[in-house]
């Protein structure tokens, strides 16, 4: 790891980067993962009384929101050169942190449909701004050599902590952890947004070397915003997303599955989950670092089929019984997989010039316009009576099919590769 | 799930195969306790504790691999023990025959049994030599597969050994990864019977592939003993990791995590080499 040549070599500054690049990403993806996804869920149903059919409605509106915003803000930064801007970030970021702090503290205090949805569209805006500012963060902090590392220590962090604490999914816990997690936020960035130090200047030029600017896919050629090189990645990961978001919102409606594993009063099965999710990413940035991306791709769609395979065989075999806990197993090595490789890819498929629209279209398309089209066909799914195990089941031959067009998809593609050669030659 | 278990497992999947059991009813508990009230199909007991109580009735046929299976109602069918623990309380009642084959028992002398059977293993005296015959044999099998190896196709053991040396947390990584998800995969096959064969030819498949690790593994020790013949330093390589292997073993939880690191990055790299086929060499990837 560069990492290690920079702490033996004593170069304090880049390292600093690292530090900063882990603590953000990784409180902003959890801050994602708890208040945004499990808490406004809780809202929604518990302190408002809206049914849950009706939430989800709003959380999809969410997605598409984040979308819009994220794609919006992402091509202004490219165009104003903000996303080499360190400075411009991080007053930017200060913005974000700051009205999320105040929408946190808020959340417990809204009560009506009305204001809840006032607080959506806001909170969307805000996640929506935070993927282009938080992602090309990678440029200026990490060097290509250790990308897959840093963002499996970001999504192992993040789920670590957030499978152990809190362990109750409601709104007024996380609000608490999350205010007290912000404040101090808040104030460095402050004083980062108004005032110069020499170690940001020195951070701030790290994006002019060749080893942080340009990203892995794009050092022969840069990768252009329309071509089969960014597209095709994203739909896999909105593949990946979609299967993942489709099944999860309907296993979490089954108590079953639910309370033994992610929110099991067992301590060791949570600190099993929390492990797991740590294994899971370390093993996902030593794939992602050493070979093609497109192993990991196949890996994490794998893993997917097989997961749910096994849910589908729990439901129709399991006679009630206490699910074994080989199935969320495998689901969070799925789920760490796909988030190391959600972090690290966006970055290295762009250039210092393209990295804002590209984190924002590859996240926001992949993250959340997926997750808004899952949730939409998983209340079509409930709306219609679709029983538990034929969703998954349909679940299933997605992840299935993904499995065996990703490697005929490669195939082809070299085929045109080829076939192009040939013609020029 | 206990690892020790799958061999026993796929050997009762096989019997309930061949006795003709539809699938679709064949249910295994393999952990918790559990009180099993009504059950139409075969029933196999893993590392749990299942219960039938008093005045309740299954079908079975039961099979018994491990846990404990406790009968304080009735069995219509044949109960067969291979290991774990079988109690037959006071008025527990089995329909079918009780075919001991190992693990403990203890029937109540009220417990009502149509018809017991029970297949009879001469104690095996605590001999040494008989105990280590089978490690010899595969240890002295492999070295000499390895010899043979390293003096035909060289090139296949050094792409092994050098991936093996030089990127031992990737050949890790992957060995753990495939291991894991294959044996998952294998013996979920072996649920649904169909794919039995499937199943039990991916282990062996697994196991060969474990073992050409440690042929690779040997004639990486191998080369450090500087001899100019190759198959002997790889012969000898082989018994040192078989020994090392052992005598990790032997050590309880940081030997057994010696012993399985190093059968998993045998297993990663010979993966990784497309079985010794091709130099593995990560992306290049700017300093």
């Amino acid at each position: 790891m560069k990492l290690f040549v920079f702490v033996r070599e004593r170069q304090w500054i880049p390292v600093i980067g690292y530090l900063i690049y882990v603590a953000a990403l990784t409180a902003g993806y959890y801050y994602n993962l708890t208040f945004v996804q499990l808490g406004l869920t809780d809202l929604g149903t518990r302190e408002i009384g809206m049914s849950p059919e009706d939430v989800s409605i709003v959380m999809a509106v969410l997605a598409l929101l984040t979308l819009v915003a994220a794609v919006g803000s992402g091509l202004v930064m490219d165009r104003r050169g903000w996303s080499t801007d360190l400075y411009v970030k991080f007053r930017l970021l200060f913005l974000i942190i700051l009205v999320q702090l105040l929408l946190t503290i808020a959340a417990p205090l809204v009560s009506t449909v009305e204001q809840f949805v006032f607080w959506v569209v806001v909170c969307s805006m805000t996640l929506g701004l935070g993927i282009p500012v938080t992602f090309s963060f990678m440029l200026d902090f990490i060097p290509i050599r250790d990308r897959g590392y840093v963002a499996a220590v970001v999504a192992g962090l993040s789920f670590f902590v957030a499978a152990l604490y809190p362990v109750e999914w409601r709104i007024d816990e996380f609000s608490l952890v999350m205010s007290a997690m912000m404040v101090p936020a808040v104030l460095v960035l402050a004083v980062l947004s108004v005032k110069r130090f020499a170690f940001v200047d020195v951070l701030a030029g790290q994006h002019e070397r060749s080893t942080f600017g340009t990203g892995r896919f794009c050092r022969s050629i840069p990768i252009r915003t329309l071509s089969f090189a960014l597209w095709g990645p994203i739909l896999l990961m909105f593949g990946v997303f979609f299967i993942d978001s489709l099944g999860f919102l309907r296993i979490i409606e089954e108590p079953l599955y639910i309370y033994t594993s992610w929110q099991s009063p067992d301590l060791s099965v949570r600190l099993f989950i929390a492990v797991l999710h740590v294994v899971g990413a370390v093993a996902a940035g030593i794939l992602y670092t050493n070979f093609d991306r497109n192993w990991v791709f196949l890996w994490v769609f794998g893993l997917f089929a097989f997961t749910h395979l096994l849910y589908v065989f729990d439901i129709q075999f399991g006679a009630g019984e206490t699910p074994a806990l080989i199935l969320p197993m495998f689901y969070v090595l799925a789920v760490s997989f796909y988030t190391t490789l959600n972090f690290a890819l966006w970055p290295d498929l762009s250039t210092a010039e393209t990295i804002g629209t590209h984190t924002a279209l590859g996240v926001g398309i992949a993250g959340w316009l997926a997750t808004f089209m899952s949730t939409a066909l998983a209340l079509y799914s409930e709306g219609i009576g679709l029983p538990l195990g034929r969703h998954l089941t349909y679940v299933n031959a997605l992840s299935l099919l993904f499995v065996v067009a990703l490697p005929v998809l490669l195939y082809v593609h070299r085929m045109f590769e080829l076939a192009r050669g040939g013609a020029s030659s | 799930m206990n690892l020790e278990l799958i061999p026993l497992l796929i050997i009762v999947l096989l019997m309930i195969s061949a006795g003709g059991v539809d699938v679709e009813t064949t249910e295994a508990v393999i952990e918790g306790d559990h009180e099993i009230t009504e059950h139409r199909g075969a029933l196999i007991v893993g590392d749990a504790t299942v219960t039938v109580p008093e005045d309740e009735t299954i079908s079975g046929p039961v099979y018994v691999i491990g846990g404990e299976f406790q009968v304080l109602g009735t069995v219509e069918g044949d109960v067969t023990q291979l290991s774990g623990s079988l109690v037959v309380e006071e008025g527990g009642e089995i329909g079918g025959e009780l075919q001991h084959i190992g693990g403990s028992e203890e029937l109540a002398d009220e417990a009502d049994i149509a018809e017991r059977t029970t297949v009879e293993f001469t104690p095996a005296e605590p001999d040494p030599v008989a105990a280590y015959t089978p490690v010899v044999l595969t240890t002295l099998l492999l070295s000499f597969v390895g010899a043979w190896l390293s003096r035909k196709r060289p090139v296949l053991l050094e792409n092994i050994g050098t991936t093996a040396r030089g990127h031992p947390v990737i050949s890790l990584t992957v060995g753990a990864l495939l291991s894991v998800t294959f044996l998952a995969v294998f013996v979920f096959m072996a649920f649904t019977l169909v794919l039995l064969p499937v199943s039990i030819l991916g282990l062996l498949i697994g196991l060969v592939t474990i073992a050409y690790g440690i042929i690779g593994l040997g004639y990486l020790a191998g080369k450090q003993l500087d001899t100019p013949r190759v198959e002997l330093a790889t012969g000898l390589g082989v018994v040192g990791i078989m020994v090392l292997l052992q005598v990790a073993g032997a050590v309880p939880i940081l030997g057994d995590l010696i012993a399985g690191g190093l059968l998993l990055i045998g297993l990663g790299a010979v993966v990784v080499t497309y079985f010794g086929l091709q130099k593995f060499e990560p992306v290049s990837l700017p300093e």
